[in-house]
């Protein structure tokens, strides 16, 4: 299925940070909302500054409109601050993406575990979680640890979760 | 935010306003038109407009609407006819009641796309009416906005490509540039303009109000022939 680009992705204005505060905040949560959409679609979970600002979203070839440095990182701020986005260095090159955050994820594993009945029970990680990376993952199951739900354990071969 | 049932009969009252200062300052082409009179009262009916219902006293927002419906395009004149229909006939008939005519299906069909047509011209104007379509349907914004002769000129020259630039005001209009600038920056404050500095040569001054309808159905020159009585 192809991404689906909302409206203000082909309005010229879109791609400029508005001087006017109330229209700059519509337009940086649209922003917001725009660039999670995208990476969930593409199952992107690390974005570097530098390929960032040559990726479609923030770079409209079509439009001849780019994001400029300064307001990708005014969006991924906005992003930050709501606790979707996490900087992997003090020199904002890299960050990772939360388009679902960790609580969110490990609602989701604890569900498909439950539903599996392989609670009160030791498992490696389970298959249909495929392509979420292990940061991730293993921030979920310590979000559910935190819940009491879940304990992250550390084996000979790598690390495993009980769930209960 | 009203759909756009509970909005078109809000239009409805807004069109039904009693307009004291509007028929003395037409009163001469009133009289004079008779036909003029006539078709629109045709008109009235068939939108299922009561030229004759009471207004609820005159507010600074019917006439600021009143203002920006002089403009020489049908969905504007649709709405600035019915209410002279409604001064008209309250004025010169003397709060006889006006038969309406039969509203057959076809009728009923324009009238009910005529009405969300010329909400959506009027949004061009951003005078307290914006339809925004949200997937099959449509929702009414109602933000009033404090728009004046000089702010509304300028929006209906944005009107023609849903943008405009210092210079392309300047040309049109003859003003001085701090004038126009003036304008711009009240229309950015508004959140009716938005500013795209990446345009070739100069600033360009978009109005997102007009760039949904330019991605969507819009009304061709043939189709307001047609449908103007």
């Amino acid at each position: 299925m192809s991404f689906e680009w909302p409206w203000q992705y082909n309005f010229p204005p879109f791609f400029t940070l508005q001087p006017n505060v109330d229209t700059r905040q519509k337009q940086l949560a649209a922003w917001c909302s725009l660039a999670l959409s995208y990476c969930r679609h593409h199952k992107l979970y690390t974005l570097g500054i530098m390929e960032v600002q040559e990726c479609p979203v923030f770079n409209h070839k079509n439009i001849d409109r780019k994001l400029s440095t300064e307001a990708i990182l005014i969006v991924f701020e906005e992003l930050r601050k709501k606790g979707n986005l996490e900087w992997l260095d003090k020199n904002k090159t890299q960050c990772l993406v939360m388009w679902r955050r960790p609580e969110e994820w490990g609602k989701l594993i604890y569900q498909w575990v439950s539903r599996s009945a392989m609670v009160n029970s030791c498992n490696t990680f389970p298959p249909e979680f495929h392509g979420l990376e292990e940061w991730m993952l293993i921030r979920s199951l310590q979000a559910l640890q935190t819940d009491g739900k879940a304990e992250v354990i550390t084996m000979d071969d790598g690390k495993g979760v009980k769930f209960f | 935010m009203l759909s756009i049932d509970e909005c078109m009969s809000k239009q409805m009252k807004t069109f039904k306003y009693n307009l004291e200062e509007f028929a003395s300052k037409h009163k001469q082409e009133i009289h004079k038109s008779s036909q003029f009179r006539v078709q629109f009262q045709e008109m009235c009916a068939t939108i299922g407009v009561d030229p004759l219902a009471s207004g609820k006293g005159f507010c600074w927002q019917s006439q600021r609407l009143l203002e920006m419906l002089g403009v020489g395009d049908f969905y504007h004149k649709l709405g600035l006819q019915i209410i002279e229909v409604c001064l008209a006939l309250k004025h010169l008939h003397g709060g006889e009641r006006v038969h309406h005519q039969g509203r057959g299906k076809s009728a009923q069909d324009v009238s009910q796309d005529d009405l969300v047509r010329a909400i959506k011209k009027l949004k061009a104007m951003e005078n307290g009416f914006g339809v925004i379509s949200v997937g099959s349907s449509y929702l009414v914004q109602s933000v009033p906005a404090e728009l004046n002769m000089d702010h509304t000129v300028v929006l209906q020259l944005a009107e023609k490509k849903g943008y405009i630039s210092v210079s392309e005001i300047r040309e049109s209009l003859k003003w001085e540039r701090e004038r126009v600038c003036h304008v711009l920056e009240h229309l950015l404050k508004e959140g009716l303009a938005w500013l795209d500095s990446q345009a070739s040569g100069e600033p360009q001054y978009w109005l997102p109000a007009l760039f949904s309808e330019l991605t969507s159905l819009d009304v061709t020159p043939e189709e307001t022939n047609q449908m103007t009585p």
